[in-house]
């Protein structure tokens, strides 16, 4: 091969770099992150409904402050392992929409904000919704968006057979047995049984309502007990009342077997209960009720609230903090629930808006999500929760998929729980 | 070789190579490096380096052992099904008709729906209720399977899901290797009076053995460390029936656990290098890698 | 052997189910752009129906959903380009110039490739942020493009080692260099090849989710991102995902129909000799 090949070869080769060099300078690259910037925050935001309700009323807030917000939106599977990794190493979010689980974890990132609380008044705000950004005694977050478990039933189903809604879990396992009727494809009870996260929730709120507890007072795994043995067994026997397939169901296939008429009734999260009441999605719209989870020693609905908090290397904490209380104000919390939304848009922890009338008429179940907020009880507070969560979670698919006996799967959870912790 | 031949592939060789190494090996000696190290992203100031203390947790854990074995079930069966009939279609489509040749893009389809949503609408087939797929299937009389809440359908399930999906990719790449092959080849074969079955056997398989090992590589690395379509259909359940290591991955990434999400990155590149070796030389022996003698 | 009209008829009876098989999703996903989602779930299933745009209209006024097009067809299209570009020269360097060790250092091009994503999400992160490209073309086209490149690679290795050397040993005679040769001869009788890789690496960078979720999120966003926000906290809204996915999908039809007619039978040796 001629020497004049090799050279060519090889310019060939510095001419490609170069061009692509030049390529890559030539594409237009986005500004720096906007909180370099003062009066511009950036927001890590859910997807999807809840972002499209403050989008739409984001030219109020900007107008009244002249702050402006740009929204970082990911995806509800993804949302919390960005915050994470961009928190973890030096972040660039002013602000952050979290899912109260996830506050005692990413604490140590965020600004406490109990003296700017103090400024505020939180009399309007259901309190057990305030609890959900504290950790340590510190307040963290504001509540933005309630969520709590109901239990939904079709009230038309119970007046053909004169039945009332369940007040204990005994009562529900026996409604739930009248309607079961495999053959006409209606089933007693819509829950989960799959490996989804839904089903570890189902199980730990039966098991609340018995007196047992995730974590016990002396920090120590305290399921397996006479108390979470019986939640344990009502679960089980509930899922023999559910749908064949109730291993494969996750959080929509509870809606789905609410909307199409094939369950009588459900425990679900509020933010699940809107799209049942919407015609385009559910063939049942209207015919819905809503109460509280039942009780037996206590009565004690998960609690799941979404928060927002403002990140500790923040540049503009201050213009953050009008944010903050412009989204959990009354007037946003008013427009977001007549927000025309047909899924999960934004419930407020206001109890002014949760009793207003109009708000009564757009949302059926805001009487019950009032209620149920009041009594609801909280996940341990803890940074290593979602280690122990995902632990449930595991441990509990195995138990419904059979891979592990009831007493086993007990143990199981109690051990994971102390091995987390360090017991 | 000569000397500035050497030189003049370098010429060629160096900007991909220096481009891949640069952005890609360093990454991969990070990970490997904080696999030794038990780093959880929530106690950024508690990092201790522990070693081989991560893969010996791994190895104690049945369940990452169970996950080896799903994920090596789904892959054996999802790749020989995809390169059987990717391998079929493209013989089929290699035929002179003209019929087929505006029927080729149709096949392609599957390839460009976004894997999330072909597998959310693949969720809604096979819901068993309400799904429109067991509902024909019990007018049929053939009642309604429990696609994705019985262990081992569900493992049919993803793997079927993950068919549709690359069939078409190795369709293509199949029937483009097909299509590079001259056509002087064949009918020199079919002068020769080889058989059809002959002809495919001994001029065709040799030529195209590069691109069958290419096409299985791909396909056997991508379905080792498929995800979407595995999350989405059945999240792993139920119970563990159906989490292969890369859900594993999910989850210990998931929660933060750094140190130990790397770890079992490291144990799946050596797994999957493993297989890539193995299939290498069981396609192409070696020192039959450059063109083959012409007839 | 002429193709009989037997066979004509054989191979199309295949072809039926094998087409049913796997249009019927697609079909199933288009229709359900056009249907409320109880409509979707109606029993018996509804083959025909009136459709309705309101998933459309959801998915294109809500959100900036050209601006979303728009990032996914200029890093996908960069993908194609940069990955093209490094991996003919590298897959042609590999083919034709064998050196000691070549056979590691291909394997080592694999090896990139091996790792699950997941765990290169925090080192490129690291990375991006220090170079100042996090959210920003450059940043997801360098990450796409290595992507890419090794499985291009390969895949041109095998199509141009494929290519008969006499064709490429007559060029050189007659006076062409290297490059020349593999321009002006090589690639055209590789051009089905050259068409997988195209189509390859732009699949990889239109479908990636979890890298342009990570290295993205305001300026840069892609599609992908964009339609897994479609899956909610309380579940898949179908409609507006199905609809977005149709749009998603239409740009790769077209760059295959474009593409298609290079995937033909290239020059033959008889066409170059005489």
């Amino acid at each position: 091969m001629s020497r004049s090949g090799k050279a060519r070869g090889v310019r060939v080769g510095s001419w490609v770099v170069v061009a692509l060099a030049a390529l890559a300078a030539a594409i237009p690259v986005a500004g720096p992150p906007a909180s370099a910037q003062s009066k511009t925050l950036t927001l890590s935001m859910l997807a999807g409904f809840k972002e499209d309700v403050l989008r739409a009323n984001l030219p109020d807030f900007e107008k009244k402050t002249g702050i402006k917000v740009v929204i970082d939106a990911s995806p509800f599977g993804d949302l919390y392992k960005k915050q994470l990794l961009s928190l973890s190493t030096g972040g660039r979010y002013d602000l952050l929409f979290l899912d109260e689980p996830w506050v005692p974890p990413l604490s140590e990132f965020l600004a406490p904000l109990d003296e700017r609380v103090r400024t505020l008044d939180m009399s309007d705000f259901v309190p057990t919704t305030v609890a959900s950004g504290a950790f340590q005694g510190k307040q963290y977050a504001l509540p933005v968006d309630p969520n709590v478990q109901l239990l939904v039933y079709r009230k038309d189903l119970f007046e053909q057979k004169g039945l009332k809604p369940p007040a204990t879990w005994d009562e529900l396992v026996a409604t739930a047995r009248a309607f079961h009727d495999p053959t006409k494809e209606q089933y007693g009870i819509a829950i989960t049984g799959s490996s989804d996260i839904q089903t570890a929730l189902y199980l730990l709120v039966s098991m609340w309502s018995q007196g047992a507890e995730l974590v016990d007072a002396r920090g120590r795994g305290g399921v397996d007990t006479p108390a979470g043995r019986k939640g344990a067994e009502i679960f089980l026997e509930l899922l023999k009342l559910a749908p064949p397939n109730v291993r494969s169901y996750a959080f929509a296939d509870v809606n789905k077997a609410i909307q199409l008429g094939q369950a009588a009734m459900a425990i679900q999260w509020a933010s699940g209960a809107k799209p049942m009441e919407d015609k385009t999605r559910s063939s049942v719209a209207g015919k819905l009720g809503y109460t509280l989870v039942p009780k037996a020693v206590r009565q004690n609905p998960m609690r799941g609230v979404w928060t927002i908090a403002i990140a500790k290397n923040s540049a503009n904490q201050d213009a953050a903090w009008e944010f903050a209380k412009w989204f959990t104000s009354r007037e946003f919390g008013m427009a977001a629930v007549r927000y025309p939304a047909a899924t999960s848009a934004i419930h407020s922890p206001r109890v002014s808006v949760l009793q207003d009338p109009g708000t009564r008429q757009i949302l059926p179940y805001a009487e019950a999500l009032l209620d149920s907020l009041r009594v609801a009880k909280e996940r341990p507070r803890l940074r290593e929760f979602a280690d122990i969560q995902e632990h449930l979670r595991i441990t509990v698919a195995k138990l419904t998929a059979g891979e592990l006996g009831l007493e086993a799967a007990l143990k199981e959870i109690d051990a994971g729980t102390n091995r987390i912790l360090g017991k | 070789m000569r000397g500035g031949a050497a030189r003049a592939g370098r010429g060629f060789l160096l900007p991909g190579l220096l481009f891949l190494f640069a952005i890609d090996l360093v990454p991969l000696l990070y990970s490997a490096w904080v696999s030794l190290y038990n780093w959880w992203l929530l106690r950024p100031r508690d990092v201790r380096f522990v070693g081989f203390g991560n893969y010996a947790g791994l190895a104690a854990d049945p369940e990452a052992w169970r996950a080896v074995v799903v994920t090596s079930l789904f892959t054996a069966g999802a790749v020989v099904v995809e390169f059987l009939a990717g391998l079929g279609l493209a013989l089929l489509f290699a035929q002179p008709f003209r019929f087929l040749r505006p029927i080729r893009v149709l096949l392609l389809l599957p390839l460009f729906v976004v894997p999330v949503v072909g597998a959310t609408m693949w969720r809604v087939i096979f819901h068993p209720e309400v799904g429109v797929l067991n509902y024909y299937l019990a007018q049929l009389g053939l009642g309604k399977p429990a696609w994705l809440s019985d262990p081992t359908l569900a493992l049919v399930s993803i793997t079927m899901v993950d068919a549709w999906r690359t069939i078409p990719f190795m369709f293509l790449v199949l029937y483009a290797g097909l299509e590079v092959l001259p056509a002087e080849l064949f009918e020199a074969a079919a002068v020769d009076g080889a058989s059809r079955w002959q002809s495919f056997r001994h001029v065709t398989v040799p030529l195209l053995a590069y691109i069958m090992l290419v096409a299985l590589l791909i396909r056997g690395m991508d379905a080792f460390r498929e995800f979407d379509i595995i999350f989405v259909l059945t999240g792993g359940g139920p119970g563990t029936a159906t989490q292969t290591i890369q859900m594993l991955n999910y989850r210990v990434f998931g929660l933060g656990h750094m140190g130990m999400a790397n770890a079992i990155g490291v144990v799946t590149l050596a797994l999957v290098a493993a297989m890539c070796l193995v299939l290498w030389r069981a396609v192409l022996p070696p020192r039959r890698e450059a063109a083959p003698e012409r007839p | 052997m002429k193709p009989t009209r037997l066979r004509a008829v054989l191979t199309a009876t295949v072809l039926v189910p094998v087409l049913a098989w796997t249009l019927f999703p697609i079909y199933w996903i288009a229709a359900a752009s056009f249907k409320t989602e109880l409509a979707l779930y109606a029993r018996p299933p509804r083959w025909v129906f009136t459709p309705i745009l309101d998933n459309y209209q959801r998915v294109l006024y809500n959100i900036p959903f050209f601006q979303y097009l728009t990032n996914s067809l200029v890093i996908a299209v960069g993908t194609t380009v940069g990955s093209l570009v490094l991996g003919t020269l590298a897959g042609y360097g590999f083919a034709r110039f064998r050196f000691r060790g070549s056979s590691t250092v291909r394997f080592l091009v694999l090896v990139t490739r091996m790792a699950p994503r997941m765990v290169l999400v925090v080192p490129y992160y690291l990375l991006m942020q220090k170079l100042g490209l996090l959210d920003t073309y450059t940043g997801l086209l360098i990450a796409y493009v290595s992507f890419a490149l090794p499985f291009t690679i390969w895949l041109l290795i095998g199509f141009f080692v494929d290519v008969p050397l006499e064709v490429e040993e007559a060029a050189m005679i007659d006076g062409c260099g290297r490059l020349g040769v593999l321009l002006r001869v090589v690639i055209p009788i590789a051009a089905p090849g050259l068409v997988v890789a195209a189509i390859f690496a732009f699949l990889v960078s239109w479908n990636e989710f979890l890298f342009a979720l990570i290295l993205s999120g305001v300026e840069a966003k892609t599609l992908p991102v964009v339609i897994a926000g479609f899956s909610t906290d309380v579940g898949p809204l179908y409609g507006e995902m199905s609809a977005a996915a149709v749009m998603v999908m239409l740009p790769n039809i077209v760059m295959t129909l474009v593409l298609q007619r290079y995937l033909v039978r290239g020059l033959t040796l008889g066409a170059v000799k005489g």
